[in-house]
């Protein structure tokens, strides 16, 4: 507001003035009801965003971050001397790119079959059940999968071995724990995700349905046709603000699917931040990878909105 | 839009936001930094004033008592507190998440408690090193003379570095650690002696394999393994050669850096593809499934942390549960070629945790005065245990816990563990005072499994280096050296045997380059400065 | 082959697969509640799979005779509450103004949320920033830090475009004023992405403790998960049991850890059915024609 005050107070033009007024008179509600969130953005987001600075500064608890010297990019030259830095960049990048190809595109597969079941009250009960796997944690989760699928006591090896076949390393060698992690979640958050998908479903108009049935066109069809389109929006907001996260990952399913054994594969950014920065207190270092995830994040979900636009006319900004 | 124009709103976007973020960073005054002025006498003055106690939450506060307020703070706030003027805070830190939590106390400087603690030697180091904590040897001289002959000059050196107390370490009671466990009657089906050597251990594992005494088929673990510091050290112990004496680099990660770790690794990857060990070990960290595996009578062999099965209602009991004809015994079979053929095992150093005081903090007197207080009297028995005749009695100089005493009574200490920072353990004598104290506490059909199995963990053992100056690799390296060590173990023992020396090599040399030859390298020097 | 084979072909194979990730998504809570009901002998030798063993209640017994969990749950039931209604508050407050492409700074405010999905200061400058606050140990410190979500803003956003232009601008001549149009139009029109988003929120507040973990050390504001962390986690520290010498008998029994999930997990699971009937079909078009 302070910004179009003083610009008001500079027009000298009488009819740019008056301009001005009829836009401020229209849209003074909307600047009003933004400013709340506005503020809220400045305090709690910006205001402890001095803390970036800590990746230029060889950080000391006790000094704070203001009395901290400055060390220049001297950490992002050590951090970009790790080895450990680009195997779990690697794997970060690998791990989200087949949760894009599997897991992204579950929960919209999942969605249009929930919609297209007739009976309300199976609807309803599978919709309700679906979601309770977002809310086990991962420590349980992590239980559960030893349980089925350890090589010596897991029961599917179990079933598999009484079957006469080899008993598989689901979890300990690295290609099939990738199909182990992936499985997980799916199955964790596909029922989940459907919600938006479902409520992007509410808006479809009924009356295509109908007129497709007069042209006795075939439910994949209308699917292809009519469902998919109007969910499209919904898909494409959601992909670009998936591809912003390409470089970062959450801690925790890596972390407890993972083990020791297909840690190769299993290492990833946030676990690498967790052992240098939390456990190890190099803050620096971490704000070091956090700086350069949030660099690519935005590079990411910029550009994946510019191309959106370009292609498809949707896009987040 | 153009191009020109998105430039031009970044460029606007970035202004206003640095402009929002100067803004607000005045207004919240800058974080941290300014520690006006470090200890002072304040209790002479005659003020009340507060003193600020860590405590650990494990969320386990039994109604109607809560972390902060409950017998013990009571007892704490009546005993010390009042007669001294002083009000006593206790502040809560989750166990889990104490090293975050206690980073950010640290930076806030005005929320940090007086007294803080840690059990991780590297962030002492570190607090140390970045010059938070306060020197107390001076204070303990003057404030502290009970506390000073409790702990000892040996136990007070774990805090000292160059010459600075910058740390109170807590005493250890008793510093057996890991003991083995075999199954007697699979033994007695076989007509076996008791392995005594690591050699005989590895026949008796192979007789187990094949003759499958337990008849389990597919289940039957002849030794069983986790991926816990309890499965994997002693193995190793039984290999490396100690630097000096009985004497080994203080931390796990460093055992790479002994003679012999690589016999070890060698020996864990024949047991691992002679289908010997639990093949699933890299998956159990927690001991899970080794517990699970244990009391259903698949494993043959186990090395624990002392007494670990012998719990009320532990393994031990589960198995006799579940298998009425099993019968256990500890035994010490594990020999180091690379030490004179002795049983050699890890030991715990005497300290228990780093208890530190803040440089930030202005009650530095009263803190160490209520440590010394702690160490008084019996005021670390009460806190640890409660009160005589109502919680323990007293039987040859051992306080034997009342099991009949109402829930109540027994709720009054349910954290006294965590609240008699001074002691790990129960610390009521000397080291055979305080076996015995601890073996009373177990059901009475384990006891004397238990005196067994101390005497085992006794045998032979090894103990850390202690320097008096920080390592400073091992603060900076440690955690990702820990990581990497447990890779070491896991990819050498599951190696196909053609691919040992090569996984082997690989992993070590990556073990290295991420700060295993910083580290060695100073701990040597470290070593040749302290002759 | 006729157009009703194929549609009864169809809604087999669909009911079939939906029917079979069903069973998958239940079966671990089904385990669940069964461990909590079994005895710990049986749980820790592995006997208990999707049926209790030595079935007691003993689990459930203690878990509700501990008053702070009870109290607990009355807690971060109001916090879950509250917390959702502001944040909701915000969201849309945010959101209106941000569809409306004629709006001056439009792209500024854009940015400048869309910066904070991936720059933020550490966890000191937070901290320090609640200090500053005097929020410490108060209830504003869970709710105020994660106000508004980037994430369920742009959501909220993307949904307010997809209102047909039309039905807003004929308002707009009418001479309705924006917040007019938003209580009228919008937001009637947007009830299922609104349940949704509040449903994100809610989970998102019940299911969270990171933040309890630093900003609260007070036992009475407690959120539920925090308590279930404390018994899940803190247990399952092996290497620091072992250093202090703790034993395992010690730690809490699996079958509690199992009534305590299922305890701070069921109250959560009831708001879904109750919002779903935002979800059914045709709301939008119902509303625009009525």
């Amino acid at each position: 507001m302070t910004k179009a005050k003083s610009t008001l107070t500079q027009m000298n033009g009488y009819g740019e003035l008056n301009k001005r007024t009829t836009y401020f008179k229209r849209y003074w509600q909307l600047y009003a009801l933004l400013s709340l969130p506005i503020l809220y953005f400045l305090i709690f987001r910006y205001g402890p965003m001095y803390g970036v600075q800590i990746a230029f500064k060889d950080f000391n608890l006790f000094q704070g971050i203001n009395g901290s010297e400055w060390i220049g990019l001297e950490a992002f030259r050590e951090v970009f001397a790790m080895n450990d830095f680009y195997i779990t960049l690697r794997n970060t990048f690998m791990l989200n790119f087949l949760d894009l190809i599997v897991s992204f595109p579950a929960p919209i597969i999942l969605a249009i079959m929930l919609y297209e079941i007739r009976s309300a009250r199976f609807k309803r009960i599978s919709q309700t059940i679906l979601y309770i796997p977002h809310f086990i944690s991962w420590v349980i989760i992590g239980g559960i999968v030893y349980q089925l699928f350890g090589t010596q006591s897991g029961m599917i090896n179990g079933l598999l071995q009484g079957m006469g076949f080899e008993a598989i390393p689901f979890l300990t060698e690295k290609n099939s724990w990738l199909v182990t992690y992936l499985f997980t979640g799916v199955w964790q958050s596909a029922g989940w995700g459907t919600i938006l998908y479902l409520a992007a479903l509410t808006g479809v108009n009924k009356e295509l349905f109908e007129a497709a049935d007069v042209d006795g066109a075939s439910r994949l069809r209308k699917i292809w046709h009519i469902t998919l389109p109007s969910i499209k929006p919904t898909i494409v907001t959601l992909l670009i603000l998936n591809l912003g996260r390409m470089v970062s990952i959450g801690f925790d399913r890596p972390y407890i699917i993972g083990n020791t054994a297909v840690r190769e594969y299993s290492d990833v950014l946030s676990t690498f931040v967790y052992r240098i920065g939390l456990e190890s207190g190099q803050y620096t270092l971490a704000t070091v990878v956090g700086l350069f995830q949030a660099v690519v994040g935005l590079i990411f979900i910029l550009g994946s909105n510019y191309i959106s636009k370009k292609t498809t006319g949707d896009g987040i900004l | 839009m153009t191009g020109n124009m998105r430039r031009g709103v970044m460029k606007k976007a970035a202004g206003a936001v640095l402009t929002a973020l100067m803004g607000v960073s005045l207004l919240s005054g800058c974080g941290s930094g300014s520690n006006e002025g470090a200890a002072s006498d304040g209790s002479g003055d005659g003020k009340r004033v507060t003193l600020k106690v860590e405590v650990f939450d494990r969320g386990n506060s039994p109604s109607p008592h809560t972390i902060t307020n409950n017998w013990l703070t009571q007892y704490v706030q009546k005993e010390f507190g009042d007669p001294n003027n002083i009000d006593v805070e206790f502040v809560p830190v989750q166990r889990s998440e104490e090293t975050t939590k206690l980073n950010v106390l640290m930076a806030s400087a005005s929320d940090v408690p007086d007294i803080v603690f840690v059990y991780d030697s590297s962030v002492f180091y570190r607090y140390a090193q970045q010059g938070g904590l306060t020197d107390v040897g001076e204070l303990i001289n003057e404030h502290g003379p009970n506390l000073k002959e409790y702990l000892g000059e040996e136990t007070l050196k774990f805090g000292q570095l160059e010459g600075q107390q910058f740390a109170i370490p807590g005493k250890r009671a008793i510093t057996a650690r890991y003991n083995s466990y075999i199954r007697q009657d699979w033994l007695d089906k076989l007509n076996m002696p008791a392995p005594t050597t690591t050699d005989e251990l590895y026949e008796t594992l192979k007789a187990f394999k094949e003759k499958d005494p337990g008849g389990l088929g597919s289940k039957n673990i002849p030794m069983g393994l986790a991926l816990a510091p309890s499965g994997y050290e002693p193995l190793i112990y039984s290999f490396i050669k100690p630097i000096q004496g009985d004497l080994t680099y203080s931390q796990r990660y460093e055992l790479p850096l002994h003679e012999g770790f690589k016999e070890a690794m060698q020996f864990m990857n024949k047991l691992y593809n002679e289908g010997l060990v639990s093949q699933d070990f890299s998956l159990d960290e927690e001991e899970e499934q080794l517990a699970k595996d244990f009391q259903n009578g698949n494993v043959g062999f186990i090395t624990e942390d002392v007494g670990q099965i012998l719990y009320a209602d532990g393994v031990l009991d589960n198995l006799k549960k579940n298998l009425p004809d099993s019968e256990v015994a500890a035994i010490d079979t594990l020999t180091n070629p690379n030490a004179d053929n002795k049983y050699t095992k890890s030991r715990y150093g005497s300290n228990g945790m780093y208890i530190m005081i803040p440089k930030s903090s202005k009650r530095s007197v009263e803190a160490v005065k209520y440590l010394d207080w702690m160490a008084s009297g019996d005021n670390l028995l009460t806190m640890s245990t409660g009160v005589e005749g109502e919680n323990y009695v007293m039987e040859d100089g051992i306080p034997v816990v009342k099991e009949d005493a109402a829930q109540e009574i027994k709720d009054r200490v349910y954290n006294g563990g965590d609240m008699a920072i001074l002691a790990n353990g129960k610390v009521i004598g000397d080291q055979e005072t305080n076996e015995e104290a601890w073996t009373v506490g177990f059901p009475k059909q384990n006891q004397e499994l238990m005196r067994q199995s101390i005497a085992v963990a006794n045998t032979d053992t090894i103990g850390p280096i202690v320097f008096d100056r920080p390592i400073e690799a091992e603060a900076k390296y440690g955690t990702a050296l820990n990581d990497k060590l447990k890779v070491i173990i896991v990819q050498s023992t599951m190696a196909k045997p053609d691919q040992f020396e090569a996984v082997y090599e690989r992993e070590m040399k990556d073990f290295m380059n991420i700060g295993g030859a910083e580290l060695q390298k100073e701990l040597e020097q470290a070593l040749q400065e302290q002759g | 082959m006729s157009e009703r084979t194929s549609n009864r072909i169809f809604d087999t194979v669909n009911i079939t697969f939906v029917s079979l990730f069903v069973i998958f998504c239940l079966a671990p809570f089904v385990h669940t509640i069964a461990v909590s009901l079994s005895s710990n002998r049986a749980i820790t030798s592995g006997e208990v799979t999707l049926w209790p063993v030595e079935f007691n209640w003993d689990a459930y017994v203690q878990v509700f005779s501990d008053q702070s969990m009870l109290n607990s749950l009355g807690f971060t039931v109001i916090l879950t509450l509250a917390t959702t209604l502001l944040c909701m508050l915000f969201t849309i407050a945010a959101a209106y103004p941000l569809t409306k492409g004629r709006l001056k700074g439009r792209k500024f405010f854009m940015y400048m949320i869309i910066i904070t999905m991936f720059f933020s200061g550490g966890i000191i400058p937070e901290y320090l920033l609640i200090r500053d606050l005097n929020m410490i140990n108060t209830v504003w410190a869970l709710i105020l830090p994660g106000l508004v979500s980037p994430f369920n803003l742009i959501i909220l956003i993307s949904f307010f475009k997809n209102i047909p232009p039309s039905l807003e601008e004929s308002a707009e001549i009418d001479g309705s004023s924006f917040i007019n149009t938003l209580l009228r139009i919008v937001l009637p029109l947007s009830l299922p992405v609104m349940a949704t988003l509040a449903l994100f929120y809610a989970v998102g507040r019940w299911n969270g403790f990171q933040d309890a973990l630093m900003y609260v050390t007070d036992p009475q504001i407690y959120p539920l998960q925090l308590k279930l962390f404390q018994m899940v986690q803190n247990n399952m520290v092996t290497e620091l049991t072992q250093m202090e010498g703790a034993n395992r008998a010690a730690l809490t029994p699996e079958a509690l850890k199992a009534a305590t999930v299922i305890f701070a997990t069921v109250p959560i699971l009831c708001v879904y059915p109750w919002l779903q009937k935002y979800f059914v079909s045709g709301v939008m078009l119902g509303a625009v024609k009525g």
